[in-house]
């Protein structure tokens, strides 16, 4: 799942970034809060899942973003 | 003889004199003419003085105009790129942003971006009119940390990487 998570942080900015679990998406990746959005919109069409808008908000980290997408895999 | 020649003597003196006089009074009349002229062109320098006056006036409102219309585009093209930036950013993939979409899909989450960017703008206004940069907008040197609305005045540390 974290692969699939990896390749639309990748589509979405650049597989030039260096994209660990520590990457924090607007200080290392670059992105703005739309990007995070847009991230989240990808990857729970990508994995056919659905995450609650609260859930998302102020997520900035890659870990932080994987922790709240593997609650949802599965359980939807 | 001799009273004949005193005759001519005298009719070519009374006409000499009559000669000079004239000479004078046309010498006169000649100067009365050119002085009058002389007022004319000065009266013609002081309006063209007054002219040129105006017209350097006139090139400096015009150069304001111009300056103010320079800051007036140079703002109009730093917001025209912040909006573009903002609506129509294109990501790695060549996909283009589309804000609208985002906000049928996720609204609270765009609602919750805009609320928080309308309160950047707000502090931008109160930046503009003189209020004094918090602690935490001086040491803002991370992209989370900025206003992304006036980042050029809010954050004046913070170096775009």
């Amino acid at each position: 799942m974290r692969v699939e998570i990896l390749e639309v942080l990748e589509g979405h900015f650049g597989k030039d970034k260096d994209i660990t679990v520590d990457s924090h998406m607007m200080d290392d990746l670059g992105g703005d809060e739309f990007d995070i959005v847009d991230v989240f919109v990808q990857i729970e069409s990508k994995l056919g899942i659905s995450i609650p808008e609260e859930e998302t908000f102020d997520i900035m980290t890659v870990s932080a973003l994987c922790e709240v997408v593997e609650r949802h895999v599965g359980s939807d | 003889m001799l009273g004949q020649i005193k005759l001519v003597f005298f009719f070519m003196l009374l006409s000499g004199a009559a000669g000079g006089l004239w000479y004078v009074q046309h010498l006169k009349a000649e100067n009365e003419i050119l002085t009058l002229n002389n007022a004319k062109l000065n009266d013609a320098v002081e309006q063209q003085q007054a002219v040129i006056e105006q017209q350097l006036r006139d090139i400096e409102a015009k150069t304001e105009i111009a300056d103010q219309l320079a800051k007036n585009n140079a703002k109009l093209t730093a917001d025209l790129e912040l909006a573009n930036e903002k609506f129509n950013k294109v990501n790695a993939s060549g996909e283009r942003r589309d804000v609208g979409n985002l906000a049928l899909s996720k609204p609270k989450s765009i609602e919750r971006i805009e609320r928080k960017r309308e309160q950047q703008r707000a502090r931008c206004f109160e930046i503009a009119q003189g209020s004094p940069l918090t602690e935490e907008e001086l040491n803002a040197t991370k992209k989370s940390q900025i206003n992304a609305e006036c980042t050029n005045i809010a954050n004046p540390n913070y170096i775009p990487y």
